[in-house]
């Protein structure tokens, strides 16, 4: 493979050029005495494609309206060559690359995104409103096979990651807990700050974000990748309400399963602190579980049985907008799925602070 | 001068425990237009995706410029892959890029060159393919099927490859845009000495640019020829194959 050469000869005027002329022998243009020049001598090409024809061009200083240079003792392919790459040179300059915004400019674009997609999402809860008052009137246009299968997907599935996390924190709360009331002596307390905590708080906070980040993301690609494949336009064309096929079934199922899961999350962290408990401080399963008759009150676990269904409501709708709202390339469903989770989070931690200054102002 | 460029020796494959080619051969010179037809399922996307080395067949060899598609190394096979281009039937451009990139891609990746000079050379390349410079800066998701068609095909001659295997290039163009496709594939192919192999359907394709036509029936090569040989072979499916199309052309010649 020999290298593409070009230099200027003086006394013919013209541009020598020799050697292969192809993409991967270029490096970069030679740069001429003389601009642009009216002859070039290629008696010693012995390659030449599109991309050597048009770097040979941009050599002879070549702008996309000047005449073509007189072209000498070019093999007729070459010639061919060149004058099919003279005749599709571009026709623009290239313009410049964006430039890098400031810190200020991020902040006012993610602010302008918040809201945008705050509005978003009244606008998609006043479209699902609409569609519900519609289905309650026509049971028989209920999804009852997509809510089922949305059941076991959103239930079932969540069970072992729900039970294992939960375990973890019991486990892990009780013995931080224990660590400290073991100074003072008031090893019993550690069981009412373990229900309060994981009942109140951890379970169903935990276990929305479990949530959010497994089924909401699964949503949200699906029902995109749905969008990418023009189902979604081929269900609206056979009569069929995206909303009413795919996202009410969604936002039932998970309405209806979060608070189990997060009842089944507050036993598993009951059992990982009471194993805890016995194991740390001594206190016998007996006495865990005769304490927690004595102080456990039911609104302590009303509470956290309450915030769930609100988060699953949260959590269906974000994930289902995003997923609907997907742009007909593969780019847009990673970039909405990202989005759904961080707002779901968002969501989620907001609406938990509400609610715990809500229910200390309420004296509950 | 009649170098082989591609060289398929008596492959079979079967698919979900279904055969799809039973002993297949074929072979393409350098230069040479080559189409391949066959009715649906008779397996053309599968040969395709064989000979560019996406899919292993059971038995058999596939050469490529002398080169064994199925024992090279990975480096062997990327050297090979730099000499063809492929023109996927959607068009398989990556959404997350414009246009320019697009086609820039391959330069990026296997030259030396500036970005900018890249860049450029997308440019004209998206010139040959009968693209606007206006739509360099488009998202492959803001353009519709035919032109997404001709950035693929941009795309796919990138690198100046001297082989360019075609998933059917016409479908989805209005009959304008096709004729127009199909003069450009020759050209390309007469002025770069390229070799073309594609799979089509289109009638006008056959008729127009191509230089011999090779037909898939039942797992082999049926037959291989022009178009005025193959209809002379007595077989049901190519008989109604011609048959079906007949009329349709001369409508259109009439009008």
């Amino acid at each position: 493979m020999t290298e593409a050469r070009a230099y200027y000869d003086e006394a013919q005027g013209a541009l020598i050029v020799s050697g292969d002329w192809h993409a991967e022998t270029l490096v970069e243009l030679p740069v001429l005495p003389v601009s642009p020049v009216h002859i070039i001598d290629g008696a010693g090409v012995t390659q030449l494609d599109t991309n050597g024809a048009w770097m040979l061009l941009a050599a002879a200083g070549r702008e996309v309206s000047d005449p073509l240079p007189e072209l000498r003792a070019f093999q007729p392919q070459h010639q061919a060559i060149l004058e099919l790459v003279a005749r599709h040179s571009a026709t623009t300059a290239m313009e410049p690359g964006p430039s890098h915004e400031g810190v200020l400019a991020l902040a006012g674009r993610g602010s302008l995104a918040m809201g945008k997609h705050g509005l978003g999402l009244m606008n998609f809860i006043g479209h699902l409103s609409v569609e519900l008052i519609y289905l309650v009137s026509r049971p028989s246009q209920w999804r009852w096979r997509e809510f089922g299968a949305q059941l076991s997907a959103v239930f079932v599935g969540a069970i072992p990651i729900v039970v294992g996390m939960l375990f973890l924190l019991g486990v892990v709360f009780a013995y931080l807990l224990g660590s400290q009331a073991q100074q003072y002596g008031a090893n019993i307390f550690v069981v009412d700050g373990l229900l309060l905590a994981i009942l109140r708080e951890i379970s169903p906070v935990i276990v929305a974000v479990l949530v959010a980040g497994r089924t909401g993301a699964a949503i949200t690609a699906q029902i995109g990748t749905m969008k990418v494949t023009e189902e979604i336009d081929a269900m609206t064309t056979l009569g069929l309400s995206p909303i009413a096929v795919l996202v009410i079934p969604r936002v039932l199922a998970l309405l209806l399963t979060l608070p189990l899961l997060v009842f089944i999350g507050d036993i598993a962290g009951i059992v990982g602190g009471m194993l805890v408990t016995h194991e740390q401080l001594d206190i016998s399963y007996y006495v865990f579980v005769d304490r927690m008759a004595d102080v456990l009150r039911l609104k302590t676990l009303l509470v956290g049985l309450f915030k769930a269904p609100i988060f699953a409501v949260f959590i269906a709708l974000i994930a289902c907008r995003m997923g609907l709202s997907v742009a007909r390339d593969a780019r847009s469903v990673g970039e909405h799925t990202t989005s759904t989770v961080v707002q779901c989070l968002v969501a989620i931690i907001i609406l938990n602070a509400i609610f715990t200054v809500m229910f200390v102002k309420l004296e509950i | 001068m009649a170098e082989i460029v591609i060289d398929v020796r008596d492959v079979s494959i079967s698919l979900g425990g279904h055969s799809v080619h039973q002993d297949l051969n074929l072979s393409v010179t350098r230069g040479e237009v080559i189409a391949l037809i066959g009715g649906s399922g008779t397996g053309k996307s599968v040969l395709l995706r064989e000979i560019i080395g996406l899919l292993k067949p059971d038995a058999g060899h596939i050469d490529l410029f002398g080169q064994s598609v199925l024992d090279s190394t990975p480096e062997q096979m990327n050297a090979l892959r730099r000499r063809f281009g492929v023109l996927f039937q959607d068009g398989a451009l990556f959404s997350s890029l414009n246009v320019e990139d697009n086609v820039a891609t391959p330069l990026f990746e296997h030259t030396r060159l500036a970005h900018g000079t890249c860049r450029q050379l997308a440019r004209l390349k998206l010139d040959m393919a009968g693209l606007l410079p206006d739509d360099a800066k488009k998202r492959p998701s803001e353009l519709s099927g035919g032109m997404r068609k001709r950035v693929a095909l941009a795309r796919a001659l990138a690198l100046d490859p001297e082989l360019l295997f075609l998933d059917e290039p016409t479908s989805g163009l209005d009959p304008i845009s096709a004729r127009a496709f199909d003069t450009l594939i020759r050209l390309l192919a007469d002025s770069l000495g390229l070799t073309v192999f594609l799979v089509t359907h289109d009638l006008d394709t056959l008729f127009s640019i191509i230089d011999r036509v090779i037909v898939l029936s039942e797992g082999r090569v049926l037959g291989s020829g022009t178009v005025a040989e193959l209809k002379n072979i007595d077989d049901p499916w190519l008989r109604d194959y011609f048959a079906a199309r007949a009329p349709e052309r001369e409508n259109a010649h009439g009008n």
